[in-house]
C-alpha cells in the first residue's frame, strides 16, 4: 500500500479490473466515500440470505444456508444450491445423534459431543486435501463456545452467559444408562467472508424447531453496561435479571412476536432399552401397531431451543463499518468485529481479535445497532423456513 | 465444550430391531428383488445435475442421484504444488472425502483413497492434459450424503465440474454401475443393494466416441451376465450424457442472457 499517490494518478487512464486488482484498498476507498461498495450494497447492509431446511436424509437435522444468494432457482429436489452471482457464501449443518452413558455426576442428562467447523478443500482454493484450514479450527471454537450451554456460570457470573440453546435434560433416553450424544458438524461448501456468520445460522436452523408460542418481547430497554472499563450497548428484555450495574439509558417500543403452529424439524428416532442394555431403532412401520417393545422416549422427541443466537461480522477500516464482509473485502481491510445476539437481543458473545484498527466504544455500539437488525431479518427467514416446512 | 475435558464417553449408533436380513429372499438364487424406491430393474435414479454451485471455484458442479449427493470443485490450472520434475504436459490432481453424516453411522468424514485414485484414472485419458503443461488441475469432490453408486456419480458430477472450468477434454465422462444380485441385474444400485450385491460392475466412458476409460468388475459373473451388464451400461452413459449435456447447454444460455 506503499503507493497511494501514484494510484490516483493513474486511475483515469487504467481498466477498472486492472485498478481493481493492483490498488485494491484504493479502489474501495472510492466506493467507501461514496457510501456504497462494489456489490452495488450500501455499507450496513448485509447479503441476502436464504435457509433450506433437510438436506441431508442421513442426519436427523440439517440446514443449508447461502449468505449472497441472487437467483435462486427451483425447489425440484431436495438440496438445491442455486445457481448465482458474484459473492455467495454456502453453509450445511447436519446434526447426527448417537446413545452415550451418561456421566455419574449428570445422569439425567444428554450431552453436545463436538461442533466442528470443516472447510473442505472444494470451498476455496486456499484449501488443499490434507492440510486444514486455519480459520476452520477457530471458528469452531467460537460456534462450540456460542451453541453449548454454560447455565451453570449463570447464578454466579451473569455476564458470561451463553446462550443456553439445548436443554440436555431433553436428551436423557434411561436415566443414568443411556441419553443421546448430539454431533454437530457444518461444513463449509463455498467460502466468501463472514464464514462464522453462515456457519451459526445453518446451525441454528438445523437445530431449530417451529413451536406454537405467543412471545411478547416486552418493554425492551437499550442499555449500557460498564464492565472492566468497556462499555457495551444492548438489550434486555424486562423480567430477566438486572442487577445494579446496569444503567438505564432510553426506552422502546414493546414488539409481539406470534409463532404460530407446531413444527420440529429435528427428528429424533424412537429407540427401545433391549435385553443387553443396548438402546435400538424402532422402525416407523411398527409405529402404533404392534409394539412388541416399549420405547422409552415417546414423548421426548423434539428439542427446544431457549433463545437463538445470530451472529453479524462487520469490518472496520478507518470511520467506516462495513457489514457482512465478502472475502474481497476481508482480504483488503483486516479489523473484523463479530457481534452475536439471541433472539430477544441479549448479547452473547463478541469478537475482535485484535487488528489495525482500534474501535472507539460509538463504532462498538453502531455495530451492535447493526448486528440487532441482521438478528430481526435473520429471525424472520427462519420463522418463514420453518413455516414453509411445515406446509409440506 | 461440555464433553472436551476428561475422557469422552464412548457412543453408539442404535440399529434397527428387526435387522432387513438378505436370507428370506434369496435363500435360493432364482427370486425377484423388489427394489425399495420401486424402480424397475433397469431403470436408472433421476438424475439432476447443475453447474457452478461453488462460486470460488474455477468451475463446479453438483450431482443428485436419489440420496446420493455429491459437489465437485475444479481449481487451476494453477502451479503446481509438489515441486516436482519440469513436465510437459499438465497434472491431474484428484480428492474425494466424506462428510461425517454421509453415512447412516456417524464417520470420521476422511478423504476416501481408493476413490481418489479411481476418479484420477477415470478422468485422466479424457482430459487434454498436454494444454497446460508445467501446471496443476485439481478436482476435489466431496459426499455430502452417501446413496449408494458414489464413484460413478462423482465421476460424472467431476466431468461435468472439468467442462464448467473449460479444462480441454476429448468428451464428457459418464459413469454407471451395475450390481448383480442372484439372477438380476440391477443397475444404479443404492446403498441397501449394494450391500446384498454378489458382484458389481462400473464403466465409465466417452459417450460419443464409444471409449471406455474405466472398467472395474468385481464378484462372481458369468460371461453372458458380464456382456448383458455391460451393454446395460454402456446404453445408460449415453443417457447420462445427454442430461449432462443439456445442464452444460442450458448453463451456457442461462450466461447469454
Amino acid at each position: 500500500m506503499g503507493l497511494p499517490d501514484a494510484s490516483g494518478d493513474l486511475s483515469s487512464e487504467m481498466e477498472l479490473d486492472a485498478f481493481r486488482r493492483l490498488f485494491p484498498l484504493r479502489y474501495f476507498e472510492r466506493h467507501l466515500s461514496e457510501s456504497i461498495r462494489p456489490d452495488a450494497r450500501p455499507l450496513g447492509r448485509a447479503r441476502d440470505t436464504t435457509l433450506a431446511l433437510g438436506a441431508v436424509a442421513s442426519a436427523h437435522g440439517s440446514a443449508l444456508a447461502k449468505i449472497g444468494s441472487t437467483v435462486s432457482l427451483s425447489l425440484s429436489l431436495s438440496l438445491s444450491l442455486s445457481l448465482s452471482c458474484a459473492h455467495a457464501n454456502t453453509m450445511l449443518a447436519a446434526i447426527k445423534m448417537e446413545v452415550m452413558t451418561p456421566s455419574t455426576e449428570s445422569p439425567d442428562e444428554g450431552s453436545i459431543g463436538s461442533i466442528d467447523f470443516h472447510m473442505p478443500p472444494i470451498c476455496s482454493p486456499i484449501v488443499r486435501p490434507g492440510r486444514p484450514a486455519e480459520a476452520a479450527p477457530v471458528i469452531s471454537k467460537q460456534l462450540s463456545d456460542t451453541i453449548s450451554r454454560q447455565v451453570k456460570s449463570f447464578l454466579c457470573y451473569p455476564f458470561l452467559l451463553n446462550s443456553g440453546m439445548i436443554n440436555l435434560k431433553e436428551l436423557s433416553l434411561v436415566s443414568g444408562k443411556a441419553a443421546w450424544m448430539v454431533y454437530l458438524d457444518i461444513y463449509c461448501l463455498d467460502a466468501d467472508g463472514a464464514l462464522f456468520d453462515a456457519a451459526l445460522l445453518s446451525a441454528v436452523a438445523a437445530l431449530s424447531h417451529y413451536t406454537g408460542r405467543l412471545i411478547l418481547i416486552h418493554f425492551a430497554y437499550t442499555i449500557e453496561i460498564y464492565w472492566a472499563g468497556f462499555a457495551f450497548c444492548l438489550d434486555v428484555v424486562f423480567g430477566s435479571p438486572v442487577v445494579g450495574q446496569f444503567q438505564i439509558i432510553r426506552f422502546k417500543n414493546s414488539l409481539w412476536r406470534y409463532i404460530p403452529d407446531n413444527f420440529h424439524h429435528v427428528q429424533i428416532p424412537i429407540v427401545s432399552l433391549n435385553d443387553d442394555g443396548k438402546i435400538e431403532l424402532i422402525s416407523e412401520e411398527d409405529d402404533g401397531a404392534k409394539l412388541e417393545v416399549e420405547p422409552v422416549n415417546k414423548e421426548k422427541r423434539k428439542l427446544t431451543l431457549s433463545s437463538i443466537p445470530f451472529s453479524l461480522t462487520c469490518i472496520l477500516h478507518k470511520n467506516y463499518i462495513l457489514a457482512d464482509p465478502t472475502a474481497e473485502e476481508e482480504s483488503i481491510m483486516e479489523t473484523a468485529v463479530t457481534v452475536v445476539l439471541d433472539s430477544s437481543s441479549r448479547l452473547v458473545s463478541f469478537y475482535k481479535p485484535g487488528g489495525p484498527v482500534l474501535a472507539h466504544t460509538s463504532a462498538v455500539q453502531d455495530c451492535v445497532a447493526l448486528t440487532r437488525q441482521r438478528v430481526k431479518e435473520l429471525q424472520d427467514i427462519l420463522d418463514e423456513t420453518l413455516s414453509g416446512m411445515e406446509i409440506d | 465444550m461440555a464433553s472436551k475435558g476428561g475422557a469422552a464417553p464412548s457412543t453408539y449408533t442404535p440399529t434397527p430391531t428387526k435387522k432387513t436380513r438378505r436370507s428370506p429372499f434369496f435363500s435360493d438364487s432364482d427370486v425377484d428383488w423388489l427394489r425399495p424406491d420401486g424402480r424397475g430393474f433397469h431403470q436408472c435414479r433421476p438424475a439432476f445435475f447443475r453447474t457452478g454451485a461453488v462460486n470460488s471455484a474455477a468451475g463446479s458442479a453438483y450431482a443428485e442421484f436419489g440420496n446420493t449427493k455429491v459437489i465437485v470443485s475444479v481449481f487451476g490450472p494453477r502451479e503446481s504444488k509438489k515441486a516436482m520434475v519440469y513436465s510437459d504436459v499438465g497434472r491431474l490432481n484428484c480428492n474425494v472425502s466424506y462428510t461425517t453424516f454421509a453415512n447412516p453411522a456417524r464417520g470420521l468424514g476422511s478423504d476416501n483413497k481408493e476413490f481418489s485414485s479411481m476418479l484420477h484414472k477415470a478422468l485422466e485419458g479424457a482430459i487434454m492434459l498436454e494444454t497446460f503443461p508445467k501446471t496443476t488441475v485439481d478436482v476435489f469432490a466431496l459426499v455430502l450424503e452417501s446413496g449408494g453408486s458414489d464413484l460413478p456419480v462423482v465421476i460424472s458430477c467431476a466431468s461435468l465440474a472439468l467442462a464448467d472450468a473449460g479444462i480441454m477434454m476429448y468428451d464428457l465422462v459418464a459413469g454407471v454401475s451395475v450390481s448383480c444380485l442372484g439372477r438380476n441385474l440391477i443397475i444404479d444400485p443404492i446403498l441397501e443393494e449394494e450391500s446384498f450385491q454378489d458382484g458389481s460392475l462400473m464403466i465409465t466412458c466417452m459417450p460419443s466416441r464409444y471409449e471406455v476409460t474405466q472398467l472395474t468388475i468385481t464378484g462372481e459373473w458369468s460371461t453372458a451376465k458380464l456382456n448383458e451388464a455391460m451393454q446395460l451400461c454402456l446404453d445408460a452413459c449415453s443417457k447420462l450424457d445427454k442430461i449432462m449435456r443439456a445442464c452444460l447447454e442450458e448453463a451456457a444460455s442461462a450466461s447469454q442472457d
